[in-house]
């Protein structure tokens, strides 16, 4: 019966819901996944890369994480051509900010433009809502250390701990147990890793598989800084806690 | 100005309104990224506005291409976005000095409407040119190293805008080498 009205995203069902929104949050629970941590020091984001093909010859550094401003970056969980046009919006629009105000534009505004965007082909238009969630963690002077996450009908919120993508309802009640406020950089790290790998589908935990970013203050200059952690802290960081599992032969 | 493995970029710090000085410390040079450095002369506002537009496109360039722009690409860039105000343009006139692949140093100049001025030795722009080209091609050697081109370049822009009532109050030098900035403040007649 709900057929009749899941062909257009501009309309509602008799029970009040969105099925395209719906449907393209399933989507999105088929991608790979990405954790956000919020710590004291910084923001933690891991990602779960999806395509590990030894023939992949990946011309980007990263698949899962992408800087938007020298303040803000975000983990992408969904259709990735969906999150390349918003990832770009976002940039234009962190950048249009900063010519207008000359500062950066502050965490939360940019996710609000966002996700006023991801509304607007909710309600209008006719076309498609984006298949892409995002964990946005950046830096300003007004909040410090953020995390957002924003899902494809267009809301979001301001989180301690948050995943998105394949299992995040599993990811979540895990970090819901063992987070804690004021944990370090490292220690969101080690949480992040752990609950990753308890709740990726892979048998074996390698570096190639996960992308780990972090977003902190540098301890001199007191810049943000976001920084890409290599594939060998990264395999240092997994044998650290024990997740490091034999990979399968070739 | 060229030298050897590095670049010297230098302006002076009098910003005024014809025979009123409003400001001493008033900036001209600015910094793109660590290797790419540019002077704006000219109408201030023009000057803070090309600046701040230009910083606009180089940090999606950064971010879309993950890596900073060469300076014959940021040249081209210059040059387009002053065209595109061809029949109301910015009334500055940039100096554009950097280093290229292999840190080659690379520098040009432009008009206000973006005719590129490619050169292998020096380029000026401003109230005072045309001093600063007789000082600037009487005093310039190539080959320099960085601690005698900053001597040049000083003594170049000091020499020229003594003779300009518009330019003066001290000198603002930059000497880049791949390794390090050196940005040094010039004390000059302060009239």
């Amino acid at each position: 019966m709900s057929r009749r009205y899941d062909s257009r995203t501009t309309i509602f069902s008799p029970e009040g819901r969105l099925y395209q929104v719906e449907y393209a949050m399933e989507a999105i629970g088929n991608a790979g996944s990405a954790l956000g941590i919020l710590a004291a020091d910084g923001v933690v984001l891991v990602g779960e890369k999806k395509v590990t093909s030894k023939l992949l010859q990946t011309s980007r550094s990263a698949e899962k994480m992408y800087k938007i401003d020298s303040h803000v970056s975000c983990a992408v969980a969904g259709i990735m051509s969906d999150a390349n046009i918003l990832i770009n919006t976002a940039r234009l629009h962190a950048q249009r900010y900063a010519l207008s105000y000359q500062e950066p534009i502050p965490v939360e505004q940019l996710v609000q433009s966002l996700c006023d965007t991801k509304q607007g082909y909710t309600q209008f238009g006719g076309l498609r809502p984006f298949g892409v969630s995002f964990l946005f963690a950046g830096w300003d002077k007004h909040h410090g250390f953020q995390l957002y996450m924003s899902d494809p009908s267009g809301n979001y919120g301001g989180w301690k701990a948050a995943a998105v993508g394949a299992n995040s309802q599993a990811a979540q009640s895990m970090l819901k147990q063992d987070y804690k406020d004021g944990l370090t950089r490292e220690e969101a790290v080690a949480l992040a890793l752990k609950v990753l790998s308890k709740t990726m589908d892979s048998t074996s935990l390698t570096a190639e598989k996960l992308e780990l970013a972090e977003v902190f203050l540098q301890p001199g200059t007191g810049e943000v800084q976001y920084q890409v952690c290599s594939p060998d802290a990264l395999g240092k960081l997994l044998s650290k806690a024990g997740l490091t599992q034999p990979a399968p032969e070739a | 100005m060229v030298g050897k493995n590095c670049f010297a970029i230098a302006s002076d710090r009098r910003l005024g309104v014809q025979l009123q000085t409003i400001a001493t410390d008033f900036q001209r040079v600015f910094k793109i990224h660590d290797k790419l450095y540019i002077g704006l002369s000219g109408l201030a506002t023009d000057a803070q506005t090309l600046y701040q537009r230009l910083v606009f496109r180089h940090k999606l360039y950064q971010l879309r291409e993950e890596r900073d722009m060469k300076p014959e690409t940021f040249a081209s860039l210059v040059s387009a976005m002053l065209y595109e105000r061809r029949f109301g343009p910015y009334f500055c006139q940039p100096v554009i000095a950097g280093l290229g692949e292999n840190d080659e140093p690379f520098i040009c100049t432009m008009d206000c409407i973006g005719a590129k001025e490619l050169a292998k030795d020096f380029v000026v722009s401003g109230t005072s040119s045309e001093s600063l080209y007789g000082a600037c091609e009487s005093m310039y050697k190539p080959n320099m190293e960085p601690e005698e081109l900053f001597e040049t370049v000083s003594q170049a822009l000091m020499a020229s805008v003594d003779r300009d009532c518009l330019a003066g109050w001290g000198g603002h030098v930059f000497i880049v080498t791949p390794t390090e900035v050196q940005e040094r403040v010039v004390k000059g007649r302060m009239d």
